[in-house]
């Protein structure tokens, strides 16, 4: 909680002929998270990539094909529901004995399928080219065999004169006309001319004889014919995908582990005898992966703990409890923490969805919003997407209630008066008794971010003392402090002066020196502290000392994005029930049921607008207020992701 | 200045009147600045996001860093409204 998991950095060393047995081992605890090895370019010390063991080209090419099979099948390993686990030695066993009967179907359906496919095409073809000559009532025979005449077929803009002797046909019923002309060789050229000034364009006679009706009738069942047989084979390719797709995925799984295995010693370094890698190990695996190493190896094997060094780029795990892991997607997206500094997440798991119902705060917006969240979460079964949903499910439920608190449902208020401050705006002579309590609730906003920064900053404090080591930690320190001075002195400096409600008020402090009371002067001196401690560290950082002032302003966000969704919620009720639908209701006729209809209409398509702008304007707000004004407080980032050796295997078991 | 026929509802009503012009205006006009400033950054985000995935929070990060002024716009309107 609130730093990474610890990790260990942990040195193997073991004869070549033990890779095998220590491979198997660290990847079945899967906690192992290999620094690959990059050897130095002229250096000394004899030691070179290892070689992938043995079997490790079987495996990636059986796992190709059943990729490939699965690809067929229309089978993706991300979606299947487990069913059952199969023993993986049960599955080795099917690999040899069904395996291959299973890919020689597949490819012999995907073959025939293809090939299906291809004369399908082909008869498509064919009916398309015979479609123009339908139109003209002869046989294609006729159209060829001539030595001392020329046949012209093709599309024409409109009909023709000819002048030389010929023999015409022309049809309007197929699209771009039809023309087909037979004159005598001589006069080819001419006729030619005259067609092209016409807009003739060519087309080939089809290589087939009879009557072009017929031929296309028959073309075009073939057709049909086999888009059948195609339908068929997709039937059969379906039952494979039923019968077989635990066992396709199993096989995935399995050989996936095979050749992650098999291309481990890519990332070690070899001499002639021996192997040597090094990695990180959680802090609370790391005596049993030690002892587990030992025994599976017999004794033969050198394991050493290495002291993690300052500039070592340890892998990072978050150690959240399970409520707050949806939140470390955000994290991701932002970046990853450092090793050595504080964590974040839990803070954002808490202070989000917080931040999200106080904007959206409504109790109709939040439920659709949890309907929706819980809808979407039966098809997303991985993957960020999923986290992203988790956090919107609990976003929702708290701005439901964040809405109870507020009295507000869709715009219009629950049936008692709001508990903390009313947002409930005068639109449509809707007045509650009092209206919004705007003020209150934008000084509201105000302190919380006014909390927020000084809890960034006393954390820029603590991970600069993890961070830096010596004079530069001091620095970073003293810059950290005398941000919250210049914060804190101008927020005293204001308090001595003007009485600002639901804030202490100083003003009435008498004055002391030079008309100033003493609070102004304690802000003052604040101030000046803190400028100077700014300027210690960097002195053109004393340039960003307004984004104090924008920083801790731009909380108020919290109060006028949610306004202004409760304005518009109200404006739509407004237009939809009290001046179209209400009215129409008290005296009905029929233009006032259409009236009515639309009414409704824009009653539904404005709440579905306001709702996808609660999503926008809540979620992107709130993480915008983490991201910007809270983790530029303190926040690092950049580091390196944990990725431990193994995998967790969900269609087999050991 | 005051026309003859004004009374003083008339007065009135045109000052609160103005008061709606001035915080439509504040609204208005702090998201124009807001959406200048997002032109910019927001192409050059988009564009270095596409180069590298990872970017993508600090580019998000750049881009609403004009936001903060269209909020000052609607706390100012809030603010001359109630």
């Amino acid at each position: 909680m609130l730093r990474p998991e610890r990790m260990r950095r942990l040195l193997i060393v073991a004869p070549k002929s033990e890779t095998d047995t220590i491979v198997r081992e660290l990847y079945r605890h899967n906690v192992y998270h290999i620094e690959d090895f990059v050897p130095e370019s002229g250096s000394s010390d004899g030691l070179s990539i290892g070689h992938p063991l043995s079997g490790a080209s079987d495996a990636a090419s059986a796992l190709i094909k059943i990729r490939a099979i699965e690809s067929a099948c229309g089978i993706d390993p991300e979606n299947v529901e487990v069913r059952t686990r199969i023993p993986a030695s049960k599955v080795r066993a099917m690999i040899q004995t069904d395996l291959p009967a299973i890919i020689e179907e597949v490819e012999g359906l995907v073959a025939s399928r293809s090939r299906l496919e291809a004369q399908q095409k082909e008869h498509e073809q064919r009916a398309k080219e015979l479609e123009p000559f339908v139109a003209v009532p002869m046989d294609l025979d006729l159209y060829r065999g001539y030595t001392r005449f020329s046949v012209f077929t093709g599309h024409i803009a409109h009909d023709v004169t000819i002048d030389a002797p010929h023999e015409k046909y022309f049809s309007d019923k197929v699209d771009g006309n039809m023309i087909v002309v037979v004159v005598p060789n001589e006069h080819r050229e001419e006729v030619e001319r005259t067609l092209l000034d016409a807009g003739f364009q060519a087309i080939p006679v089809p290589d087939e004889t009879g009557a072009p009706a017929d031929r296309l009738k028959a073309h075009q069942e073939e057709a049909r014919r086999i888009e059948g047989e195609i339908a068929a084979i997709n039937g059969k390719i379906a039952g494979i995908r039923e019968r077989h797709a635990d066992f396709l995925v199993a096989c995935d799984e399995l050989l996936t582990a095979d050749v992650e295995r098999a291309e481990a010693p890519l990332r070690f370094a070899t001499t002639e005898e021996t192997f040597l890698t090094e990695g990180w190990i959680p802090e609370r695996n790391f005596e049993k992966v030690k002892e587990a190493l030992v025994r599976a190896t017999g004794g033969k094997i050198y394991l050493e703990e290495l002291e993690i060094e300052h500039t070592d780029a340890v892998p990072v795990k978050y150690d959240n409890p399970s409520f707050a892991r949806p939140s470390q997607m955000f994290m991701d997206l932002y970046s990853r923490p450092q090793y050595a500094e504080l964590d974040p997440t839990l803070m954002v798991a808490i202070v989000f969805p917080i931040f999200f119902g106080m904007i959206l705060g409504d109790v109709g917006y939040g439920l659709i919003l949890l309907a929706l969240s819980l809808g979407l979460l039966k098809f997303f079964k991985a993957g960020d997407g999923r986290l992203l949903l988790i956090s919107l499910r609990n976003a929702s439920i708290v701005s439901i209630i964040f809405g109870l608190l507020y009295s507000e449902f869709i715009g219009y208020s629950l049936p008692w008066a709001p508990i903390i401050y009313s947002r409930h705006l005068n639109i449509g002579g809707h007045a509650a008794e009092h209206g919004a309590q705007v003020a209150e609730l934008l000084v509201v906003s105000i302190w919380i971010g006014i909390l927020h920064i000084t809890l960034g900053r006393i954390l820029g404090i603590i991970n600069a003392r993890n961070l830096y080591h010596g004079k530069h930690a001091t620095k970073a320190i003293l810059s950290n402090a005398g941000w919250l001075g210049v914060m804190w002195g101008i927020i005293l400096m204001i308090w001595s002066m003007y009485a600002i409600p639901l804030m202490p008020d100083l003003s009435w402090l008498p004055a002391v020196v030079m008309g100033f009371n003493p609070a102004f002067i304690i802000g003052a001196v604040l101030l000046v502290g803190g400028i100077i401690g700014i300027a210690q560290e960097n002195v053109l950082e004393v340039i960003e000392i307004p984004t104090i002032i924008s920083h801790v302003l731009s909380y108020a966000r919290l109060a006028a994005v949610g306004l202004s969704s409760v304005a518009i919620a109200m404006v739509v009720n407004y237009i939809a029930i009290d001046l179209m639908i209400s009215p129409q209701l008290e005296n009905l006729s029929a233009v006032g049921v259409v009236i009515i209809i639309v009414g409704i209409l824009v009653f539904l398509l404005g709440h579905v607008l306001n709702t996808a702008l609660g999503i926008l304007g809540g979620g992107l707000n709130s993480i915008r207020l983490h991201y910007v004004e809270f983790f530029t407080k303190f926040y690092k980032g950049g580091g390196k992701r944990y990725n431990p050796f193994g995998m967790e295997s969900k269609f087999t078991e050991e | 200045m005051v026309d003859v026929g004004t009374t003083l509802e008339m007065v009135q009503a045109s000052q609160v009147g103005l008061k709606a012009v001035g915080a439509g205006l504040a609204v208005g006009l702090a998201g124009v600045g807001t959406g200048l400033g997002e032109m910019g950054i927001g192409a050059a985000a988009v564009g270095a996001t596409a180069e590298n995935r990872d970017m993508f929070g600090l580019a998000l990060l750049f881009t609403v860093i004009p936001e903060t002024i269209v909020i000052f716009g609607l706390v100012v309107a809030l603010l001359l409204l109630f």
